[in-house]
């Protein structure tokens, strides 16, 4: 059967597109820690600085002993962290307040390492 | 000199998707420009068997772009190299300079130029290795994609990192798409889905004069006009060929097992 020759580009852009909405099927979060079996609200924060397994994980930690915060799942590739927290306990300006403190160093020194793009 | 209409449609969709890697790398967009980079798809392979986990900074995406583009490849052979990959279109336009620069250009003996198409496989397999190994990208110090894109960012290994690219981009006067036919890890991954590739261009014997001009014009230099079904792993069916081809209707594309 003979093809027309642009046939070749609008498959290659089908594939492409394809493959952008396949991803749904394979979502799974970087990280996902759970302090508390308890329901709560959740907030989703695009934050600069969760950019991989070892950044995520790191940024979950921050908040292991932050009173009202349920859990925390996190998708490094989205630069992602969703919140599972109890409004009656904490607020979102204060979650985004821990994540944005300067972390401090061995040395003495201290730097903002987490930077929240927006909130959701 | 006439620039065939093919190639515009190509450049065109090449010039689109170096502006949306460009725009990601600029930090637009929700993702990082490497999210969508499908040889993540094959790091992430190991971590995903193992613990169930996409490794480092790899995620769902780059795992379901290689999976549509496996697909791909087996429609239509290495159509992504030719017609998206924003290093396949650098490294033909540095082939296209180089045979401006080039009166005659060198080639690569057959025999010498198959043997190093193996250190693609190489390149595989180091960096399948390194990246199960260690939990992490190391070798994006290495990668002409994130290089060039993140400007020589974090992760990469410095002088050695400026070394690698330079090497690269002044090799690609010299050997045409030498990334692409050496080094380029996604292009083994592809190999063996390739040669499968359903669509893919026939050569009329009946018809063909022997004049040698799809095969000068193959960037690949793939002999096309010694080939009757063009099945070789390399081709991208970018359709250069059959825009050289001066006896109409002698190469087609075809759709044939």
């Amino acid at each position: 059967m003979r093809i027309p020759k642009l046939l070749i580009p609008a498959i290659v852009i089908v594939a492409l597109l394809g493959g952008y909405f396949l991803r749904l099927i394979f979502t799974q979060p970087t990280t996902a820690t759970t302090f508390d079996s308890s329901a709560g609200a959740k907030a989703t924060f695009i934050v600069d600085g969760v950019k991989c397994k070892t950044t995520a994980a790191f940024f979950s930690a921050l908040y292991d002993s932050v009173p009202g915060i349920i859990g925390i799942e996190t998708f490094a590739s989205e630069h992602k962290a969703i919140f599972t927290y109890d409004p009656d306990r904490i607020t979102r300006d204060s979650i985004r307040a821990i994540m944005e403190a300067p972390i401090p160093f061995d040395d003495g020194t201290s730097e903002q390492i987490f930077k929240c793009l927006s909130v959701e | 000199m006439t620039i065939p209409r093919t190639r515009y449609y190509r450049y065109s969709i090449f010039i689109a998707i170096i502006g949306l890697v460009t725009w990601l790398a600029l930090g637009y967009g929700s993702r990082s420009f490497e999210a969508y980079c499908p040889f993540g798809g094959a790091e992430s392979l190991w971590g995903l068997f193992t613990a169930g986990e996409f490794t480092c900074a790899l995620g769902p995406l780059n795992l379901s772009i290689m999976i549509a583009l496996l697909a791909l490849v087996l429609l239509s052979k290495k159509s992504f190299c030719g017609w998206a990959c924003p290093i396949g279109f650098l490294s033909e336009l540095g082939a296209r300079l180089g045979g401006l620069l080039w009166k005659k250009r060198p080639r690569v003996p057959g025999k010498t130029n198959n043997w190093l198409k193996l250190l693609r496989y190489v390149s595989l397999i180091l960096a399948l290795v390194f990246t199960y190994k260690t939990g992490e990208l190391i070798l994006r110090g290495y990668d002409p994609f994130y290089l060039t894109f993140s400007g020589i960012g974090h992760g990469s290994a410095g002088i050695i990192s400026i070394i690698v690219l330079a090497v690269l981009v002044i090799g690609a006067l010299f050997v045409p798409m030498m990334f692409c036919r050496y080094l380029c890890p996604m292009g083994a991954v592809f190999d063996p889905f390739s040669r499968l590739g359903v669509i893919k261009i026939i050569r009329d014997e009946s018809t063909c004069t022997s004049c040698g001009k799809c095969g000068k014009a193959c960037v690949q230099d793939i002999p096309v006009h010694s080939l009757h079904v063009i099945r070789h792993r390399d081709c991208t069916n970018c359709l250069e060929c059959l825009d050289a081809c001066p006896e109409k209707d002698t190469l087609q594309l075809r759709a044939r097992l």
